[in-house]
């Protein structure tokens, strides 16, 4: 990862990090070769009749990139309509298409995190005790052999 | 109790990080004081125990971005303070004790000199030693990476000590924090000086609250091994421009052994009480 001055903020004060005891929906992206994950929390909030995503939080089982990653897309996604969100998670997994798996396991774990939060969000709505889902990343993070600095 | 005990951690916390920024005569002070909190914190984590108290190590984010060392002073001397008004919860003799132990800090806090803070300015220097940008980032992202991962490591072995009674391991678990802590603050003061100190974020419960000791014995012993590999890339990437810093992290990958020893000593022991 080339380290610059907005991925230092980010690792600095990742933004939205932590629980949320009272959210609406939980969601989980897990790669389950090394049992990393990421949760997402959601409070949902209502404008007109438009359901939008009025607070986010994120917690990490993973290494700095993962945060950086959680810190970046769940600012990205505050305040956007659920209809925003999963336009910006399938953004971000179009981007990802275009990176190594190594590069992309992490961020894609936050992306399925969020989809699975706001998916959570939607069964909830049938059923509010319905329980929070979890999806499994497709790309390995394993490092390249023999890489050096 | 359990109120207490977050306002602890959070206090104990801000309090070494502010030990991190201090370049003078405050830093030393700063640091022991924070050990100080640290302990009080597990003595009021082991009267949880005892009491039964299902808890936590969940915990608000730590605002540390000052410019200069007196603010941060004064938000610890007020995080002493909310700690004071919280210290009915827990047993008189420990009350007393803790009490005793933050009035001389707050006054010692209050009397410190003010210091300019660099340690957020992302200076990404360190000591003057010339790196090249992705040696910078590597060590960058090491700091990060490993400062979080000491503190996780302090948090994992103290939660398994305060919940077993059993000496041989707890003695095991003990130096492990031991060690950690010097990791912590050997990198803490690391990204104090590059301008990028950072508190280590929160840990998830399931990373402390392990249900299956063996697996995580295991885990452990490959992610040491891991470490030591990130210090050896590092070594020899700084070893051209800094032979001493170069020394340092061979000196962090050797301790990993002695973790490692630890940790199978304690794998060891775990799987033939349970095989017994």
């Amino acid at each position: 990862m080339d380290v610059n001055a907005q991925l230092i903020e980010h690792m600095m004060e990742p933004k939205n990090y932590g629980a949320m005891p009272q959210s609406d929906a939980q969601g989980i992206g897990k790669n389950p070769e090394n049992g990393e994950k990421v949760a997402i929390y959601l409070k949902m909030g209502n404008d007109d009749g438009e359901i939008y995503i009025e607070d986010i939080r994120f917690q990490a089982i993973g290494c700095t990139t993962t945060v950086v990653a959680g810190s970046m897309i769940t600012e990205e996604a505050k305040e956007l309509s659920i209809r925003g969100a999963r336009n910006l998670i399938e953004a971000t997994f179009r981007i990802l298409t275009k990176v190594p798996p190594e590069d992309a396991a992490c961020s894609e774990m936050v992306a399925l995190a969020l989809k699975a939060a706001l998916d959570t969000y939607e069964k909830r709505v049938d059923d509010p005790d319905f329980p929070p889902i979890t999806y499994q990343i497709d790309n390995t993070c394993t490092p390249k052999e023999g890489e050096e600095i | 109790m359990k109120e207490l005990s977050i306002k602890v951690h959070e206090a104990w916390l801000a309090t070494l990080m502010a030990g991190f920024m201090s370049k003078g005569s405050n830093k030393q002070k700063l640091v022991n004081f924070s050990d100080i909190i640290f302990r009080h914190f597990t003595w009021v984590e082991a009267e949880m125990v005892a009491a039964g108290v299902s808890y936590d190590y969940d915990r608000e984010m730590i605002p540390i971005k000052v410019a200069s060392l007196g603010v941060m002073l004064q938000n610890i001397i007020n995080r002493l303070s909310q700690i004071a008004q919280e210290l009915d919860s827990v047993s008189g003799d420990l009350a007393h004790r803790i009490s005793h132990d933050l009035k001389y800090i707050t006054f010692v806090l209050s009397n410190m000199r003010d210091e300019e803070v660099t340690a957020f300015d992302a200076n990404r220097e360190l000591d003057g030693i010339e790196l090249n940008d992705a040696a910078r980032d590597a060590l960058t992202l090491f700091l990060f990476e490993e400062s979080y991962k000491e503190y996780e490591l302090i948090m994992i072995y103290n939660y398994l000590k305060a919940n077993s009674k059993d000496a041989y391991v707890n003695r095991i678990f003990q130096i492990l924090i031991d060690e950690s802590f010097f990791h912590l603050k050997s990198f803490g003061d690391m990204m104090a000086k590059m301008g990028i100190l950072a508190v280590p974020r929160m840990i998830s419960r399931e990373v402390y609250q392990i249900e299956d000791i063996q697996a995580f014995f295991y885990a452990g012993i490959d992610e040491e091994l891991a470490a030591k590999e990130e210090c050896r890339k590092l070594s020899e990437a700084v070893s051209a421009n800094s032979p001493e810093l170069a020394k340092f992290f061979d000196f962090i990958n050797n301790q990993e052994n002695y973790h490692i020893a630890l940790m199978k000593d304690a794998l060891a022991y775990w799987e033939k009480g349970t095989n017994d």
